[in-house]
């Protein structure tokens, strides 16, 4: 009884009321674009993943068919294996490399020095990936292309960045880092001004040099920084998508298609909305997954201070 | 620096750190230009004669001959360019000021407001940080063109507006990082309003929302960004529309007619839709790299 009244209480003297009603006019835009333009449509890839609909009739049942079909898309395979080799390879370069840069920046030089280095690493991730993307066609070109005009120059053979199967997937992974190494190296940076300088006092002390700093202290009091890093860079490889279409359309043949390419593709050129629909569930899937991982793994080798 | 006094063993690594630092910084050096090259080879190419901008050597600077004339047949051959330009402008500067102003408000009602369902109602939120837009595409083309937005800019400004999502972002990340910021003001300041007699709504507007204009300008440079740059929402929405916005214009012309547009002119186009992000990152450097350190940290 007791509990009842202080429950009666909590919510509905005059002042909790004022705020209950101010507290639900201050989410109510929010709650309203949740519902209608993320909970509706999160139901609905479900909900069409189990039927065929192209938009021009009603949709209509169709059991397991678009997740039987998937298993046998020799096409859906092989973007698969071409995001999951895309992940990979951008995943460990981004974040390695960002945690080393911001390492080396973080060491004692000059301000402006580290405001110029800073600026001209994190600048191409501001830029938008399709721009940058264009830019970089005039690189990757076999004959007329800068990189491979200065290739030559060296005596190595022209590489056929865009046009060869075997390469393209290194191309588009280059690209990426090049785009997005500066975020990562930017919040490295933030989390290693996290660490006292302490650490680093005793490490000299102990007359150890840098390098031993960074993998005794640097690295292990950064993790928790580094698993933000790895998921944050993971969700964004699964989804890469606007350099490749630029690069190479998703050629030669299938070679750099990437699961959104294939959604894409699938959803509006062939109108197969309930197949799209099951693919969009397997990408939700991939990040869900890495996401579990990380964290799982986390507990294991992350060190909070 | 360690101290060069000190005997034996730490001066010499002193000297090999001081070595290793200087090698750090060609290393840095070099890595920069590696970043700049891109940018800097683009607008030498817009700068110079149209004939002189795809050669082999390449040229980094622009030379005495320089010249605006591939901006102008950029605009001359393209003229829906400059219109959307200013739809990239309006529909980014929309999405911006709606998104921050209504994740401002519920990040308030979730950092310091009770009221039932708030902790079930923010975790519903959370949920969809993790699932990428990408995931609701299908569903979301059926409603975008189930409301007629499909083919016009309301399909960007609309969620964007109301806080779903920007493009790139999920509203809840406005949500959560402005909640992040309530949390630490303290409970006085907040306090002090209710003894005066003010109401929730009118404490958060005239104490808490002018504290938090630091974190929303943050929060408005990181959405105006991504709206900008976004490629994939306007491609789904927009393409089959009259309006359209630079990322898709760009993307257009450098692929358009078989190869046979110039690059000058691809270059041109490309260089219009960067040079506002440039300047506004020279402009204010220092804010923008902390508004997107402090949304990393979180």
């Amino acid at each position: 009884m007791a509990q009842r009244q202080s429950f009666t209480n909590k919510w509905f003297s005059p002042q909790a009321r004022q705020e209950t009603v101010a507290g639900f006019l201050l989410i109510a835009p929010v709650l309203c674009g949740f519902l209608f333009f993320v909970a509706a449509p999160m139901l609905s890839t479900f909900w069409l993943s189990f039927h065929y609909y192209d938009l021009l009739s009603a949709p209509k049942w169709a059991g397991l068919d678009n997740f039987l079909w998937m298993l046998d898309d020799d096409r859906l395979h092989a973007v698969l294996r071409n995001t999951l080799f895309f992940a990979v390879f951008a995943v460990l370069g981004n974040t390695v490399l960002a945690v080393i840069l911001a390492a080396i920046l973080n060491q004692k030089m000059p301000k402006s020095l580290q405001a110029v280095f800073r600026a001209a690493f994190f600048f191409p991730a501001l830029v938008g990936l399709v721009f940058v993307a264009v830019i970089w066609q005039f690189f990757y070109h076999k004959d007329l292309g800068i990189i491979n005009y200065y290739l030559s120059t060296l005596g190595i053979e022209k590489v056929a960045w865009l046009s060869n199967a075997n390469t393209v997937l290194y191309s588009v992974i280059i690209l990426d880092i090049w785009k997005n190494v500066g975020f990562g190296m930017l919040i490295a940076l933030a989390g290693l001004q996290g660490i006292s300088a302490e650490y680093y006092e005793a490490a000299k002390i102990d007359n150890a040099g840098k390098i031993r700093q960074f993998f005794d202290i640097t690295l292990p009091l950064l993790s928790p920084t580094i698993l933000f890093l790895l998921v944050m860079n993971s969700i964004g490889a699964f989804r890469v998508f606007d350099s490749i279409v630029v690069l190479t359309k998703g050629g030669p043949g299938d070679a750099s298609r990437s699961l959104v390419m294939y959604i894409q593709e699938v959803g509006f050129r062939d109108l197969e909305m309930g197949y799209a629909s099951a693919i969009s569930l397997l990408l939700l899937a991939l990040v869900g997954i890495v996401t579990i991982i990380n964290f799982v793994a986390s507990k294991y080798w992350t060190f909070y201070e | 620096m360690s101290n060069a006094a000190t005997a034996g063993p730490s001066l010499g690594r002193a000297i090999a750190d001081r070595g290793t630092t200087y090698l750090l910084w060609t290393v840095l050096g070099l890595g920069s230009l590696l970043m700049a090259a891109p940018f800097i080879w683009m607008f030498t190419a817009t700068l110079s004669p149209m004939s002189q901008a795809f050669t082999l050597p390449p040229r980094w600077l622009p030379g005495s001959d320089i010249t605006i004339e591939s901006y102008l047949r950029a605009v001359r051959d393209y003229p829906q360019l400059v219109r959307y330009f200013w739809n990239s402008v309006y529909i980014s500067t929309l999405v911006t000021v709606g998104y921050v102003a209504v994740t401002t408000m519920a990040g308030y009602a979730f950092a310091r407001l009770e009221f039932p369902f708030k902790r079930l109602l923010f975790g519903m939120l959370l949920v969809s940080l993790m699932v990428p837009i990408q995931t609701m595409i299908v569903p979301l083309y059926i409603i975008m063109r189930g409301i007629g937005l499909l083919g016009t800019s309301g399909s960007i400004i609309l969620p964007g507006m109301i806080g779903a999502f920007a493009p790139g972002l999920s509203g809840v990340f406005g949500v959560f990082l402005m909640r992040q910021f309530f949390l630490t003001v303290p409970k006085d300041l907040i306090e002090a309003g209710k003894v005066d007699g003010a109401g929730p709504i009118r404490i958060f507007w005239t104490i808490a929302a002018p504290l938090a204009k630091p974190q929303m300008a943050a929060l408005a440079i990181i959405v105006f960004t991504m709206t900008w740059n976004d490629y994939f929402l306007p491609l789904v929405f927009m393409l089959t529309g009259d309006d359209q916005v630079l990322p898709l214009a760009v993307v257009g012309i450098s692929g358009g007619r078989g190869g046979e547009v110039p690059a000058a002119v691809i270059l041109a186009a490309v260089s219009i839709s960067i040079l506002p992000i440039l300047i506004a990152f020279v402009a204010m450097q220092r804010l923008i790299v902390e508004s997107f350190m402090r949304a990393g940290v979180k």
